[in-house]
């Protein structure tokens, strides 16, 4: 049996798992593509090359493979901490900058906008990463940073706490959804 | 910080501490703006303008270059050890006395050594800026704990004999009486709950740590008090010379504390910690202390339920005001700490009071309201109180906030009659 | 188990070869005791009827033999315990408690090891490498281990056995190489995606040779000489790099990669994933994620001349 190539990378199920030799060949092929679309999560991705922007208007497309996958949303949850994001937003509840898991987004919360908040930055004390970080961290950290407010798939979470003193790994604790307004309308106040 | 004006200088620091700075002090000749001197309080001898003159109490604050040398390598250049609080200027000897900030990071695994010359005092002549003596009230500060609170120069007996000291109430909770000639320590009483140390060695004038409080990578200890903030922040306190006592606004807090390895990236925070804030035994946030400085114990204490984050001022009608985060400018007997007058302004207040006798010949007070800084963020900056390492943990002490007071900013005066 | 080169790795074969022993004389003993059930005529009177009560008469000896085997078997394991406690007595006995020790703190990281020689007493002395040790032969060294992220297990083969690196935790080894000599040390807890490229290269030396490699290492980097060099500084200072990697003497001062003051100076880039040198580095500084895909490294892009630049400045950290 043949893997397509580039799922292969998937271990929690391996091509000749235990049902595939014992149970009939229709359960095994359902096992397979139940297995094989449970992985999306985990697929990494490298190289770091981020696909080019293809359409203007609509969702970046690149969104696709930041969001809901949970190999790009751990990285970011290490960057975030390596960048020191959490020096000034703490972990999602603000500090010296705005909190970024409640529902109000002062340049909007799509991937988009929040890549381009990191890699511009903001004029009031948010800093620029541009140079700093590769765009490809930005989108990984973007992705992240909108599961603070639980807009990704409880899922895709990375089982490492947000939070050195939280007792429950964020796996286990119920994230309340907050969902804004804003969020699939676009940034609020910008112009360009 | 405001600048000082004394001895023809103006005196001004650098603040940043949890960004990776270098701290410094720096004169400007008052008439014409000019650079007169400027110390480091990190890094070599030269930079930090110790030379001859020197004359440090303990051992442990003698030999050269130790701005270098209780230092990892590079680490001094980003060490903190800034100037933000409260200058004091004795012209008797035409001395400054002043406050530097903690060492950076917090994570203090990443700074091994005594980081010479944060979380100390410096006392400095005011004219060329060199250092008279330096005492470190945190040798390797494990908590944030910044030095830079305020000095009240006194004169007074201690054990039978005049002295003229320096009287600091400390970030770690202890009421430091310093010979102001010498920097030696005369004593040092804790003034609010400690369990992060066991007091102060006067011999070798080092705090004593307690091991288990001690912060580890990658864990969080629990229960570490006073927190990050202090026993007392920056917030002054008043020296009322009729009554001999000092009334002292601090704060009965406790935290966990968590630390991990800190990224210096220019220009982004340098912390290497998480820390959640609560509050402290007996259940209460702020505290007003009467301390007697001659007998070195308290005389009344007032508790309040927010931490106190206001100055405090001590008039010559025996009365000390301050003002607290639900918005209450209040006045306490000074003698008893009975409350004689209260009154409710539109925000927190975490300023410091002010008396003065207007052109008019009536006496006001003033005091700016408007909840914010550390303590108040919450309400100020609208963070979230789901995350309990918001502001570095203080926004989890004062979760009840946004349902006593409301952000603002005024300015009010009250007029004394009668 | 570890070989003989280390102080540890000599008790520890002593005791290895007692539990083979002890444990071989067993097996033996079983493997006799199973031979003798095959071949014993058990349950078949001599005259051919089965005898259903034949057991009885044997009755006394077998339980004999039972009490015998029980004790036997706990004597064995009391030895063993007692053994492995003497075993671990000794190697903390071994190290002279006044003679000077190194202490040296290392971290796993996900997929390398953050090297610090620490000296308490004058911490500006200290000194921050990657993937390697250097020790002098004959002087114990006290190695303290930790991780920032996930178990790692530290193990240098020929001079001491595995000890893990628990997040949040701190242990400790000593070890006390008894010959120079290189030696390869392994990540060995399986750590994430790239756990089979974190090696650790072990230099014993003699105390000479350790005292000029200390005194090497705690120099600054020098200044960049070249225009090429110049420029690859400068992208180094501005860039992606000096948000993750230490050269000392220059503004980069982050900690969450290897130290790069003196990379020229080991034996191999990337703990043991490339031999050092020019190709390496190229390799390296191009594709991260090629040459160890899954590693904390990002890709960065960089374009033909700036990654001579950088290569030529990253090649006068020696
Ligand atoms: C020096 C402190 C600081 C650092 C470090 C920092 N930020 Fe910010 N951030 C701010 C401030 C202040 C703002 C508000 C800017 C404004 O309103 O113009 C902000 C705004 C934002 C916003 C926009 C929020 C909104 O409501 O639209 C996002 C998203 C954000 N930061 C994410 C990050 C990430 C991710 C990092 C790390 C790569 C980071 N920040 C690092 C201070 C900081
Ligand atoms: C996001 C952080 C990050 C950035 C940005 C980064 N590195 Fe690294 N670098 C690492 C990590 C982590 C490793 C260790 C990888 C491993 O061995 O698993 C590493 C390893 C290296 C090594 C090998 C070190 C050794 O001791 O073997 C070199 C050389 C290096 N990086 C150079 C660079 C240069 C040049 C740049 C800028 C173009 C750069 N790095 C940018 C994180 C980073
Ligand atoms: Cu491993």
């Amino acid at each position: 049996m043949r893997l397509p190539k580039g799922r292969t990378g998937c271990l929690s199920h391996p091509p000749l798992s235990p049902p595939c030799i014992q149970g009939g060949r229709l359960a095994c092929a359902l096992f397979l593509c139940l297995g094989l679309t449970a992985c999306d999560r985990e697929q990494r991705s490298l190289n770091g090359q981020p696909k080019a922007e293809t359409i203007a208007l609509a969702n970046d497309p690149r969104d696709l493979s930041y969001q809901e996958n949970s190999y790009q949303l751990s990285q970011g949850q290490r960057l975030y901490k390596w960048m020191n994001c959490s020096g000034c937003h703490a972990n999602g509840g603000g500090g010296m900058g705005p909190p970024l898991m409640d529902d109000e987004w002062r340049y909007g919360g799509r991937m988009e906008d929040i890549v381009r908040t990191i890699l511009h930055g903001r004029p009031n004390g948010m800093p620029r990463f541009e140079g700093k970080i590769t765009e490809q961290e930005a989108w990984q950290i973007a992705s992240y940073v909108r599961s603070l407010s639980a807009q990704q798939g409880q899922d895709v979470l990375s089982a490492r706490p947000d939070s050195m003193s939280a007792s429950e790994p964020p796996t286990l604790a119920e994230r309340g959804k907050v969902l804004p307004e804003n969020n699939l309308t676009g940034p609020k106040d910008e112009q360009n | 910080m405001a600048p000082l004006v004394a001895g023809g200088k103006v005196l001004v620091g650098n603040a940043g501490g949890e960004f990776g700075v270098r701290g410094w002090l720096a004169a400007l000749d008052a008439g014409s703006g000019r650079l007169a001197w400027k110390a480091y309080n990190t890094g070599p001898d030269k930079d930090v303008l110790i030379g001859q003159a020197f004359r440090p109490f303990y051992p442990m604050d003698r030999g050269k270059d130790l701005g270098i040398h209780s230092w990892p390598p590079e680490q001094w250049k980003i060490g903190g050890g800034t100037v933000w609080g409260w200058i004091s200027f004795d012209p008797a000897s035409n001395t400054i006395f002043y406050g530097t900030g903690n060492p950076g990071p917090w994570n203090h695994e990443q700074r091994p050594g005594d980081n010479k010359w944060t979380a100390g005092v410096f006392a400095r002549n005011v004219s060329t800026g060199e250092a008279k003596w330096f005492y470190q009230t945190s040798p390797h500060d494990l908590y944030d704990h910044d030095d830079i609170n305020e000095q009240i120069l006194l004169d007074m007996p201690v054990a039978g004999r005049m002295r003229l000291v320096l009287i600091r109430p400390g970030r770690n909770g202890y009421l430091y009486v310093l010979d102001r000639q010498t920097g030696q320590v005369l004593s040092a009483d804790p003034f609010g709950y400690i369990n992060s140390s066991r007091g102060v060695n006067l011999r070798s004038g080092r705090l004593i740590p307690v091991k288990e409080k001690e912060p580890q990578a990658g864990r969080v200890v629990r229960n570490i008090c006073p927190t990050a903030s202090g026993a007392k922040d920056w917030n002054p306190s008043a020296f009322s010379p009729r009554t001999g006592l000092i009334y002292i606004p601090h704060i009965n807090l406790c935290m966990d504390l968590g630390v991990l390895e800190a990224n210096y990236v220019v220009g982004t925070p340098y912390l290497g910690a998480e820390s959640k804030v609560y509050a402290g035994p007996g259940g209460y946030r702020g505290v007003l202390t009467a301390w007697d400085p001659v007998a070195r114990k308290p005389a009344w204490e007032v508790h309040e339920d927010l931490p106190l984050w206001s100055g405090a001022l001590a008039t010559a009608g025996d009365l000390v005001f301050y003002g607290t985060m639900d918005g209450w400018f209040k006045a306490v007997d000074a003698r008893s700490g009975k409350l004689r007058w209260r009154a409710k302004v539109d925000s927190g207040i975490i300023s410091q009071p002010v008396a003065y006798r207007g052109a008019d010949g009536r006496e006001y007070v003033a005091v700016i309201s408007g909840v914010g800084g550390w303590a108040g963020a919450l309400v100020s900056a609208q963070l979230d109180p789901r995350d309990n390492s918001a502001a570095l943990g203080f926004v989890n002490a004062v979760r009840d906030l946004p349902n006593k007071t409301k952000s603002g900013g005024r300015l009010f005066v009250f007029a004394l009659d009668g | 188990m570890s070989g003989g080169d280390g102080l540890d790795g000599a008790l520890f074969n002593r005791l290895f070869a007692l539990f083979l022993i002890v444990s071989l004389t067993m097996l033996a003993l079983v493997l006799a005791f199973l031979a003798a059930a095959w071949f014993r005529r058990g349950g078949v009177r001599q005259d051919g009827v089965a005898d259903e009560n034949g057991r009885a008469s044997r009755e006394p000896l077998l339980r004999a033999l039972l009490i015998g085997w029980t004790a036997l078997i706990a004597i064995g394991l009391i030895g063993l315990t007692f053994a492995s406690f003497l075993t671990d007595r000794g190697m903390a006995d071994a190290i002279p408690p006044d003679r000077r020790t190194i202490n040296i703190i290392v971290t796993a990281k996900q997929f390398w090891w953050d090297v610090n020689y620490a000296f308490d007493n004058e911490p500006s002395k200290n000194i921050r490498t990657a993937n390697e040790l250097h020790l002098p032969v004959g002087v114990p060294a006290r190695v303290t281990l930790k991780s920032s992220d996930v178990i790692h297990s530290f193990w240098i083969p020929n001079l001491a056995g595995k000890q893990d690196l628990i997040p949040g935790r701190v242990n400790d080894l000593v070890l006390l190489p008894n010959r120079t000599g290189v030696f390869r040390g392994q990540c060995a807890e399986f750590c994430g995606i790239q756990h089979a490229h974190m090696a650790l290269d072990v230099t014993v030396e003699s105390r000479a040779q350790f005292a000029n490699w200390l005194a090497a290492q705690g120099k600054p980097a020098p200044a960049p000489a070249s225009p090429l060099q110049k420029a690859g500084y400068l992208y180094v200072m501005n860039r992606e790099c000096s948000g993750c990697h230490a050269i000392a003497g220059t503004a980069a001062n982050a900690t969450v990669g290897p130290d790069l003051t003196h990379l020229m100076s080991r034996r191999s880039l990337a703990a043991g994933t490339l031999p050092m040198g020019r190709a390496g580095l190229y390799a390296w500084v191009a594709d991260p994620q090629g040459v160890k895909p899954g590693n904390n490294m990002p890709y960065v892009g960089l374009d033909a001349n700036e990654l001579h630049a950088v290569t030529a400045y990253l090649e006068t950290l020696k």
